[in-house]
């Protein structure tokens, strides 16, 4: 069992704040260290499409459901891509039960934003038929065990599922739906990765990834999330303020980060083995 | 909607063979994988693969109640929380908890509470999460046992395990463990538990039909199956504490090592 504490005592915050300030972090690592990521897919049997993302201790399993309806009026031919995502009560004694809070509907939307303005899911190949028939996809992501740092974990899920993906291709013949008996892959729909990048910040400190004893002092947070060149959506929370100078610091960084973490993750290598 | 629609169930439940769709004998239960400890944060955890059941089970407590109106000022009280996550069966699962669902974690809460000494935490509560991430087929036999090793892993005083499985007929043959496609096919289905401090029965449910030879038969069926089940939770319990030896000795003999040289 770990400690998890809901305060964090005065000599824990400055035991962590003084390492920071050294360069340090209580876990060992650099500031601008990741820690471990660990990545399984296509784990769920009934799912169309699945991952279990470890980020440390941190383990958020991931699955991809999907439903034929119709489209948005505004958008007659594009599928739907939808992202929910629950605290588990089982993951972590600070999760309570319930309809989704704040934090679990944040986690969700930045990941989902994250994924949106990015040009990675196809929306236009979701189309069975214009105004009539499209895909709806569900990407539900369940956290099991919190240790810090939710929407990092639950961005590389969101994306090994989509990545996973096998969805039967469905056609409309004489006005039904049916199923042609094959599957297209994850592989069709998704263009570009984007990645989700998370920086803590105590005092004028800035951090990469922080644990959960980091996250439960710090000041406040910033996610950006990046593709091979551009900054696709970005969420400041909590109560730290950054400078200016601190933004575009990060922005060069995440991009650099970004390109690290993409080549040493390889996702590629998760796509459904069949078709 | 989703576009492939099951196909019709099987006519019939069992190959040429003899042997039943996935190729068991009639007594013969699913591969079933346990482990314990492998959620962090929680006080007692378990992890089930069973058949194609993947299953979570994670105790907090004792600890406070909430909400406060709920405490017993003479007894602890379990509560127990079964949960199915949206993309574990086919057609994708409302995120919010259904009838199903509050049942199932009544019946489980009521087959766990007998092992317990709830009367030893006045004012506390023992929570138990169950989260199925993978469905097919008795998730709530699976869930109820790794309930209880979940439970010996919090180190909660207990008066014993508690095993679960279900038996059930199909194409009008008694079977123990009945998978997905055989309990929504088949005749029968009777899940049911055992506590071992007495080796009384603590859960049970029946939908079907039987007569009372069969009665007698399908609980035969499940002392034998619920016995190897049994024998699995041990493993698991023991193999934990096996993995702690292991890596004690390794520090020791590396220290040993560094002694030397």
């Amino acid at each position: 069992m770990m400690d998890v504490k809901r305060v964090i005592s005065k000599i824990e915050k400055n035991y962590i704040i003084n390492n920071l300030r050294k360069q340090e972090r209580i876990d060992g690592r650099g500031l601008w260290d990741y820690r471990k990521f660990k990545i399984q897919s296509d784990i769920i049997s009934s799912a169309e499409g699945s991952a279990d993302v470890c980020l440390g201790e941190t383990r958020i399993i991931t699955g991809l459901k999907y439903e034929v309806g119709k489209p948005f009026p505004d958008l007659p031919n594009e599928g739907v891509c939808t992202v929910m995502a629950e605290l588990l009560p089982l993951a972590s004694p600070l999760f309570e039960r319930g309809p989704p809070d704040e934090q679990s509907i944040e986690l969700a939307r930045v990941v989902d934003r994250g994924i949106r303005h990015a040009d990675c899911v196809q929306t236009k190949k979701l189309c069975i038929k214009e105004n009539e028939a499209v895909y709806i996809l569900f990407i539900d992501m369940y956290v099991i065990n919190y240790d810090g740092n939710l929407i990092d974990a639950g961005g590389i899920s969101a994306l090994t599922t989509l990545i996973s993906a096998h969805i039967p291709e469905g056609k409309i013949e004489n006005g039904n739906l049916e199923w042609t008996g094959k599957y297209f892959t994850g592989e069709s729909i998704v263009n570009e990765l984007p990645i989700v990048i998370t920086y803590g910040k105590i005092g004028d400190i800035i951090f990469l990834d922080p644990n959960l004893p980091e996250e439960l002092v710090c000041d406040g947070r910033i996610s950006i999330s990046v593709t091979e060149d551009k900054i696709t959506s970005i969420q400041k929370s909590g109560a730290a303020t950054f400078s200016i100078d601190d933004l575009k610091m990060l922005g060069d960084k995440s991009l650099e980060i970004g390109k690290k973490l993409r080549k040493d993750l390889n996702l590629w290598q998760y796509k459904a083995k069949y078709k | 909607m989703p576009l492939i629609i099951k196909d019709e169930y099987p006519e019939v439940l069992f190959r040429e063979d003899g042997k039943r769709l996935d190729g068991r004998e009639k007594n013969e239960l699913r591969p079933i994988k346990m482990e314990v400890g492998v959620i962090k944060n929680a006080d007692g955890s378990a992890y089930l693969e069973w058949g194609n059941n993947k299953i979570f089970v994670a105790v907090y407590g004792p600890r406070e109640v909430h909400p406060h109106h709920l405490a017993k000022p003479d007894r602890g009280i379990l509560r127990v929380f079964y949960r199915m996550a949206t993309y574990s069966v086919f057609d994708r699962k409302r995120p919010a908890p259904g009838r199903r669902e509050k049942e199932i974690s009544m019946i489980i809460s009521d087959c766990i509470e007998p092992i317990l000494f709830l009367e030893l935490y006045p004012g506390t509560s023992f929570e138990v999460f169950i989260e199925v991430i993978d469905a097919d087929g008795g998730t709530r036999c699976a869930s109820t046992t790794g309930v209880a090793l979940a439970l010996a892993d919090a180190g909660i005083p207990m008066k014993s395990l508690v095993s679960a499985v279900a038996v059930g007929k199909i194409d009008g043959k008694i079977v123990v463990d009945l998978s997905g496609i055989e309990d929504k096919a088949g005749e029968a289905d009777l899940p049911c538990a055992i506590t071992w401090y007495n080796k009384e029965i603590s859960l049970l449910q029946f939908d079907g039909n039987m007569d009372l030879n069969e009665m007698s038969e399908f609980l035969d069926l499940a002392k034998d199956a619920l016995g190897r089940i049994h024998q699995i939770q041990l493993d698991a319990l023991k193999s934990k504490f096996l993995t702690i030896q292991e890596k004690s000795d390794e520090i020791i003999v590396n220290k040993e090592n560094q002694g030397e040289s």
